[in-house]
C-alpha cells in the first residue's frame, strides 16, 4: 500500500528528461517501470511494444502477460537488460537516476518522467507518444487529462482523511495525487493544510478534525485492523464505520483512469456509508 | 529535596501531557473531553510506564553487564520484536492485537536465545556473552526481517518498520492498563535486587564474598530487565535513549546505590518520555515527530551538561 | 576443643578437563585467635584452596567445612556474616566514596527491603577506626594510595563483623611501610577481636613473622604444615622454591634470604 503511494507521493518538479542515444525511430521494445506508464502506454496504443513491466503493473489485464522485471524503484538492471529493450521508462526519483545512468552505459535509451500529480499526466502522455510514434493518440489523451487537471474543483460537500498507516498514524497532506483526487470528487481533505504529500500526525488531531470519511487504499473489502482498536474508536468516522476502501490499482496512481477514479470516488461519497 | 524536585517534575510532565496536545481543548472541558480521556490520558500513562521501565531496565543491565554503554535494546530484543511484527504482517494474522503480540513473542524468542547463549560456558551466566550474543541475535533477526521484507510481495511489510519505530501512537486504555498490570512484577524483581547489584559492581567474586548469590542475581536481573523491555517494544516500538541516558543522569545525581538509583531512574525515565511525547505531539502540530527523536534531542544535552558539571566537581 | 572456624580435611580437587589435580590431600584448620598462612610458589594451588574454603568450588574428595557445615552448603548471605574476604583484586565499575564501599560490608546483615540502621553505620565507623581509616571516610576511592585502599578493603571485610578473615595476597604492590602496617593491623585484630585469619601469600618472610601456623604447598600438595620454625627449614624452602636459600632468625621467627646463584655455577 505504502509502496505504491511512494510512487505518487515523492515531491518532484514537473518536467521530464529523455536522454541517452537519440532515438532513430519509434521505440519497439519498451520496459515500463511504473504502473502508470504501463497504463498510459496501453492507452495510446503502444501496449504491444512493452517487453517488461514491474511486479506492480496490473492494469490493463493484458499487462499481466508481459514478463515482470520485479521492482521499479530502483529496478534490477540485469533483469531489465535481459528483456533487450531499446527504451526504458523510469519514474524520476533519486535511485532511478543512478539506474538510468547504468542503463545508458549499457547502450539503452532511457527516459525519466515525473508523475506525481494530475497535471503531470498530460506531459507524460505526450512524452511517451513522441517516443513511440503515437503522437496523435497521445495528444488527444493528453488534452483530456489536462482538462481534468485544469478543471476547477466542485464545492466540497463532505470531508475525509486518507489514512496510509495506523501506528503511527500517517495521513495524506496537501499537494499529493490523492489529495487532488478527493478535492476533484468534492471531498475536503481535512489534512489539506499539511504541506507534505504524507505526514505522521497524532490520533487526537484526526479526532479533532473529525472527517466524515476515513479513506484507505485497500485491495480487499475488509476494514483495516485499526478499525477495531480502542484508541481509533475515538474518531467519529471510525466509530460510525464510514470507511472508504479504495482499490490501489484504480485510486493509488495517476494515470489514464484518473477521471474514472474521480467519478467513482464521487459516486461512493454520494451513496453514503453502506452499513 | 532532590526527591521532591524529581517527584514534582514527574507530576508536571504527566499533567502537561494531559493538558497539551495538537487539538485545542479548553481547560474547562478537560475532564469531559473525549480526546483527553480516551487518547491523552492513556497515552500519558503509557509513556510514563514505558519510560520508567526502560530507565530501570537500562540501569539494571548496565550494572549486570558491567558496561555503562549497555542499552536495553542492545540485547537483541528490538531485532526479535521487528521479526515478530514482520511475520505477523506477512502471515496476515488477524485482529487488532496481532502485531503487538507477535512482536512480544519475537522479543521473548530473542531473549531466550540470548539467555541460552549466555549460559554457553556452563552453569554460570556470562554477562559479556549476553552483550555479544544480544548484538549477534539482534543482527541475525534484523537480517531475516530484511530478507522477508525484500523478498515478499506484500507492500505492507515495509510498514513493519514504521510500526517498530512507531512510538506511543498506539496508546489506549487497553495497552496502558496491560502494562500497568504487567510492569510491576519485573520492576519489583529489579528493585529487590538493588543491594546485590551494588555488590555486583565490585565484580562477581567480591559480590559473592559480601553475601550476594551472584548467579541468582544475574539471572533475575537479566530476565526482569528483558521482560520489561519486551513489553515496552510490544506496546510502543523501539524508543531509544531513555534506557541508556536516564540511568546515567540518575547516577550523577543519586549516586550508584541502586536502592535510590532505580526509583530515580523510574521517575526520571517516566517523566522524560511523557515530556518528550508531549513535545513530539505539539511542536510541529498538526504533524507529529517520532518520539525517539525528541528523547535524543532532550536527553543528550542534559546528559552532556551533567557530565560536565560532574567532571569539574 | 570448640569447632574450628574453617576446616579442610584431605581435600582433592581437579578442574573440569584438567589432567592434574589442582589440590591433593590438603588439610588445615583455622580457630579463633589464630593467624594461619598458606604459602607456596605461583601455581601451587593457593587460589583454588581459597575458592574451596569459601564454597565457590566443591572438593571432589574430602571436606571443606565452615563451623562444621560444608562451605558450599552455606547460603552466601549467612556465610558472609561469618567470613570476610579481601580478594586479591577487584575493579569497581562506578566511582565510589570510602564510606559507601565499607557500607557494602553490611549487606549480609540487612533484610531484603530494610534500610541501613544506626547500628550498621556504627559498625562501619568501628571498622574504619580499627583500620585507621576513619579520616578517609569521605574520600573517593580512586584518590587513595595503594596502602590506604587495602586498609579500606580490610575495613569493608571487618564491617561484615566476621569471625574469620580471609586475605588473598594482601601485601601485593604495597611498599615496606604500608605492607608492615597492614600486617600489624591484621595481627592486632587477631589479638584484640579474637578473629581467625587465613592469609594466602607467596611472601615467606611476612608469613613467618606474623602467622602462628603455616601450610606450605607445592604443586597442589602439602609439603609441610605447623609452626613457622618447623615448616620453614632451609632444605624445604630451597626445594619448594627451587632456589638455594639461607635461613636466619629474627624475633624468634625464621627469615629466608635467597642466595646468589651465578649463571656458570647453575647446572
Amino acid at each position: 500500500m505504502l509502496r505504491r503511494l511512494l510512487f505518487a507521493l515523492l515531491v518532484l518538479a514537473v518536467g521530464c528528461r529523455p536522454s541517452g542515444r537519440p532515438a532513430v525511430g519509434p521505440s519497439q521494445r519498451i520496459v515500463s517501470l511504473l504502473p502508470s506508464f504501463t497504463e498510459l502506454l496501453f492507452a495510446i496504443g503502444a501496449g504491444d511494444r512493452i517487453v517488461g513491466r514491474t511486479q506492480w503493473c496490473d492494469y490493463p489485464p493484458a499487462a499481466l502477460d508481459i514478463p515482470s522485471v520485479g521492482e521499479g524503484l530502483p529496478p534490477n538492471i540485469e533483469s531489465v537488460l535481459a528483456r533487450r529493450p531499446d527504451l526504458v521508462v523510469l519514474y524520476n526519483a533519486g535511485p532511478n537516476v543512478t539506474a538510468a545512468k547504468q542503463l545508458e552505459r549499457a547502450g539503452v535509451q532511457t527516459v525519466l518522467i515525473d508523475l506525481n500529480r494530475l497535471e503531470d499526466l498530460g506531459p507524460a502522455a505526450r512524452t511517451l507518444g513522441r517516443l513511440t510514434g503515437r503522437q496523435e493518440r497521445a495528444e488527444s489523451l493528453a488534452i483530456a487529462l489536462d482538462s481534468l487537471a485544469g478543471r476547477p474543483p466542485p464545492p466540497s460537500t463532505t470531508s475525509l482523511a486518507f489514512v496510509v498507516w495506523d501506528n503511527p498514524p500517517i495521513i495524506i497532506g496537501h499537494g499529493s495525487y490523492l489529495d487532488q483526487l478527493a478535492t476533484q470528487a468534492g471531498a475536503r481533505n481535512v489534512f489539506g493544510d499539511v504541506a507534505a504529500p504524507s505526514a505522521q500526525v497524532s490520533l487526537e488531531t484526526i479526532v479533532a478534525r473529525d472527517p466524515q470519511w476515513i479513506a484507505v487504499l485497500a485491495d480487499s473489502a475488509v476494514r483495516p485492523g485499526f478499525a477495531k482498536r480502542r484508541e481509533w474508536r475515538a474518531v467519529r468516522a471510525v466509530r460510525e464505520g464510514h470507511f472508504l476502501l479504495l482499490p490501489g490499482s484504480l485510486f493509488g496512481r495517476p494515470g489514464p483512469r484518473s477521471g474514472e477514479a474521480i467519478r467513482e470516488l464521487r459516486e461512493r461519497l454520494d451513496r453514503g456509508p453502506h452499513r | 529535596m532532590k526527591w521532591t524536585i524529581l517527584g514534582a517534575v514527574a507530576v508536571i510532565a504527566l499533567i502537561l501531557s494531559i493538558v497539551l496536545g495538537p487539538a485545542a481543548v479548553p481547560l474547562g472541558e478537560l475532564l469531559h473531553s473525549d480526546i483527553v480521556w480516551n487518547l491523552r490520558a492513556p497515552r500519558a500513562l503509557l509513556a510514563f510506564l514505558v519510560g520508567g521501565s526502560l530507565g530501570v531496565a537500562g540501569a539494571g543491565l548496565q550494572a549486570l553487564v558491567r558496561n555503562p554503554l549497555a542499552d536495553p535494546f542492545l540485547l537483541g530484543l528490538s531485532g526479535g520484536a521487528g521479526l515478530g511484527a514482520v511475520l505477523a504482517i506477512a502471515l496476515h494474522l488477524p485482529g487488532p492485537w496481532a502485531l503487538p503480540i507477535a512482536a512480544f513473542i519475537g522479543a521473548l524468542a530473542a531473549l531466550g536465545l540470548v539467555y541460552r547463549l549466555g549460559l554457553i560456558g556452563g552453569a554460570s551466566l556470562d554477562p559479556r556473552i549476553l552483550l555479544l550474543g544480544g548484538v549477534a541475535i539482534g543482527a541475525f533477526a534484523a537480517a531475516i526481517t530484511t530478507a522477508i521484507v525484500s523478498l515478499a510481495d506484500a507492500a505492507e511489510l515495509r510498514n513493519a518498520f514504521l510500526w517498530l519505530w512507531g512510538g506511543l501512537s498506539g496508546a489506549s486504555w487497553d495497552s496502558a492498563l496491560l502494562v500497568a498490570l504487567y510492569a510491576p512484577i519485573p520492576l519489583a524483581v529489579l528493585f529487590a535486587a538493588s543491594r546485590p547489584l551494588d555488590l555486583l559492581a565490585l565484580g562477581e567474586e567480591s559480590a559473592s564474598y559480601l553475601g550476594a548469590d551472584v548467579e541468582k542475581v544475574k539471572r533475575r536481573v537479566y530476565l526482569a530487565a528483558s521482560l520489561l523491555t519486551a513489553a515496552a517494544v510490544a506496546v510502543s516500538g523501539v524508543i531509544g535513549f531513555v534506557g541508556l541516558v536516564v540511568p546515567h543522569i540518575a547516577r550523577l545525581t543519586w549516586g550508584h546505590r541502586h536502592r535510590s538509583l532505580l526509583p530515580a531512574a523510574f521517575l526520571g525515565g517516566g517523566a522524560l518520555l511523557a515530556f518528550a511525547d508531549t513535545l513530539a505531539r505539539t511542536v510541529v502540530a498538526p504533524r507529529e515527530l517520532p518520539v525517539g527523536v525528541v528523547t535524543a534531542l532532550i536527553g543528550v544535552p542534559v546528559f552532556a551538561l551533567l557530565l560536565r558539571r560532574w567532571t569539574i566537581a | 576443643m570448640t569447632e574450628p572456624l574453617l576446616r579442610l580435611q584431605d581435600v582433592r580437587y581437579r578442574y573440569p578437563g584438567a589432567t592434574n589435580d589442582a589440590l591433593q590431600g590438603v588439610s588445615l584448620a583455622v580457630a579463633p585467635k589464630q593467624f594461619h598462612a598458606v604459602l607456596g610458589p605461583n601455581g601451587s594451588g593457593k587460589t583454588t584452596l581459597v575458592r574451596i574454603a569459601l564454597g565457590g568450588l566443591k572438593p571432589l574428595v574430602g571436606r571443606a567445612d565452615v563451623i562444621g557445615v560444608p562451605a558450599s552448603h552455606w547460603p552466601r548471605q549467612d556465610l558472609a556474616r561469618l567470613v570476610g574476604v579481601v580478594p586479591q583484586r577487584e575493579d569497581n565499575l562506578f566511582p565510589q566514596r570510602v564510606r559507601e564501599t565499607v557500607l557494602l560490608g553490611r549487606y549480609p546483615h540487612l533484610s531484603l527491603w530494610g534500610r541501613e540502621r544506626a547500628a550498621d553505620h556504627d559498625a562501619v565507623d568501628r571498622a574504619l577506626a580499627a583500620c585507621d581509616a576513619l579520616h578517609l571516610a569521605n574520600r573517593w576511592l580512586w584518590t587513595l594510595s595503594g596502602g590506604e585502599y587495602q586498609r579500606v578493603r580490610v575495613a569493608r571485610a571487618l564491617a561484615q563483623e566476621p569471625k574469620l578473615l580471609v586475605l588473598d595476597e594482601p601485601g601485593m604492590s604495597l611498599d615496606l611501610k604500608h605492607e608492615m602496617g597492614l600486617f600489624e593491623l591484621v595481627l592486632g585484630l587477631v589479638h584484640e577481636q579474637g578473629l581467625g585469619v587465613l592469609m594466602i601469600t607467596h611472601d615467606l618472610n611476612l608469613a613467618a613473622r606474623f602467622a602462628d601456623s603455616l601450610l606450605l604447598l607445592e604443586g597442589g600438595r602439602p609439603v609441610a604444615a605447623g609452626a613457622p620454625n618447623d615448616v620453614l627449614t632451609q632444605e624445604t624452602v630451597a626445594q619448594v622454591f627451587s632456589w638455594p636459600v639461607a635461613m636466619h632468625t629474627v624475633d624468634g621467627r625464621p627469615q629466608m634470604v635467597p642466595l646468589r646463584q651465578p649463571k656458570e655455577s647453575r647446572a
